[in-house]
């Protein structure tokens, strides 16, 4: 049975849950919600759906999963056959459990920000600065990653966790923070792209480059 | 005229584009499919868009807005919504002199690019933007301001520095051949440097 995704076409929360579905090949029904301008999911039904009133919620038979975090692990330790995205041994397991934090604190701030600058939503203060010294931390990582070849935040493939980081490193130029001075956090996102199935989104493009000229 | 470290060279491998700058001027930086790098001003000439958000075809840089594509020459090659035409010779994009040495891509303002001499055995470590004045980034590093800084209680490291402006400096650090642990210890160094320089910028 395919899973219900309750969605945002601008949201990169939801866009997190619809990258990695298409990364692995999974359909999704996707509902669209008009959380903005619509202010949808403040209303009765939403709320019965999700108490907290935020996108991505997934419903799969009578399981309703909200949050990002939440929904990739689901997609990936149910549809993963290849169980690259979901690591299984302590160390790494631990590890992208941490980079799934990091995600969060990257949404609670560049997300944040960009909400502010495209949509005039309130973001806390000191949010812009918060997540540059979060694109710094990621682009130290994965600087000492490359020092080993290591392309990905853990391990020698994507774990879920670099879907749950993409996302608003991607699309923190809509608030004004570049990647011109992260060139590790480019080729990593250059990378994302690059692979099969790599799904789009408002502000993030496809690779031009790899199409027939 | 002035030269300009705006990269490291492999940070810009082929069918890549990136965006850089050199004397206060905005450029796309970009290789071609054989390898060849470029400096242009950073705006096509048909619509002003940044040409750093085009993309690689080739041997050409196409712009993402109409697609006007621009060959090694800096000269429009194709035009999508005239593909008859062949492109005046007028419709160029401006370029700049480009070098490639000791592992780092220099740009002249104007004239010919004029790269110092590099040590011949140095490997990129990494590119790190300091919120500071070149000034306060040699401060930081025990020297005064140079086009090349070797760090002097860090023998391996060598910085290749290109200042944006008052709160704005690029540093491009190269090392010595190192092993990987003290690869690793040099990319905490350059983390430390640019904690004690941007403290002192305040």
């Amino acid at each position: 049975m395919t899973p219900t995704l309750y969605t945002h076409v601008l949201d990169a929360e939801c866009y997190k849950v619809r990258l990695l579905a298409a990364l692995l090949g999974l359909p999704l029904d996707c509902v669209a919600v008009d959380s903005y301008p619509g202010e949808e999911t403040r209303s009765e039904a939403f709320l019965a759906l999700a108490p907290a009133g935020t996108l991505p919620v997934l419903e799969a038979g009578g399981l309703v999963l909200c949050g990002a975090p939440a929904i990739l692990t689901w997609l990936a330790a149910t549809g993963d056959v290849t169980e690259g995205w979901m690591p299984q041994d302590p160390a790494p397991r631990a590890q992208m459990q941490m980079w799934l934090g990091f995600s969060q604190r990257l949404s609670a701030t560049a997300g944040a920000a960009r909400l502010e600058a495209m949509f005039d939503m309130p973001a806390p203060e000191g949010a812009l600065a918060a997540a540059e010294a979060c694109l710094r931390e990621l682009e130290l990582h994965l600087a000492i990653r490359a020092v080993d070849d290591g392309a990905w935040l853990v391990g020698d493939h994507p774990c879920i966790a670099d879907i749950a980081c993409f996302a608003d490193v991607a699309l923190c130029p809509d608030a004004g923070l570049l990647h011109d001075e992260f060139p590790f956090l480019r080729h990593w996102l250059y990378r994302l792209r690059a692979l099969p199935g790599f799904l789009p989104m408002p502000g993030i493009h496809p690779l031009h480059e790899l199409r027939a000229g | 005229m002035t030269t300009f470290p705006v990269a490291l060279a492999h940070d810009l491998p082929p069918g890549r584009v990136q965006r850089a700058f050199a004397g206060g001027r905005d450029l796309v930086l970009w290789r071609s499919a054989s390898g060849r790098a470029m400096a242009w001003d950073n705006r096509c000439p048909h619509r002003g868009m940044r040409l750093s958000h085009g993309f690689v075809r080739g041997e050409r840089l196409a712009c993402l807005y109409h697609g006007w594509q621009y060959g090694t020459e800096a000269a429009c090659a194709h035009i999508p919504a005239h593909p008859d035409l062949a492109p005046p010779a007028t419709i160029r994009a401006a370029a700049y002199d480009l070098a490639e040495a000791g592992g780092v891509i220099w740009v002249a303002d104007e004239g010919y690019a004029d790269p110092p001499d590099m040590p011949l055995a140095v490997m990129p470590l990494r590119s790190l933007t300091f919120r500071c004045d070149l000034a306060t980034l040699a401060w930081a590093c025990g020297l005064e301001p140079a086009p090349l800084l070797f760090l002097p209680e860090h023998p391996s490291l060598v910085i290749a520095p290109n200042p944006l402006g008052p709160d704005r400096t690029e540093a491009h650090v190269l090392t010595a051949p190192l092993h990987a642990a003290d690869r690793i210890a040099a990319i905490h160094q350059t983390e430390a440097l640019r904690r004690l320089a941007e403290e002192a910028a305040g």
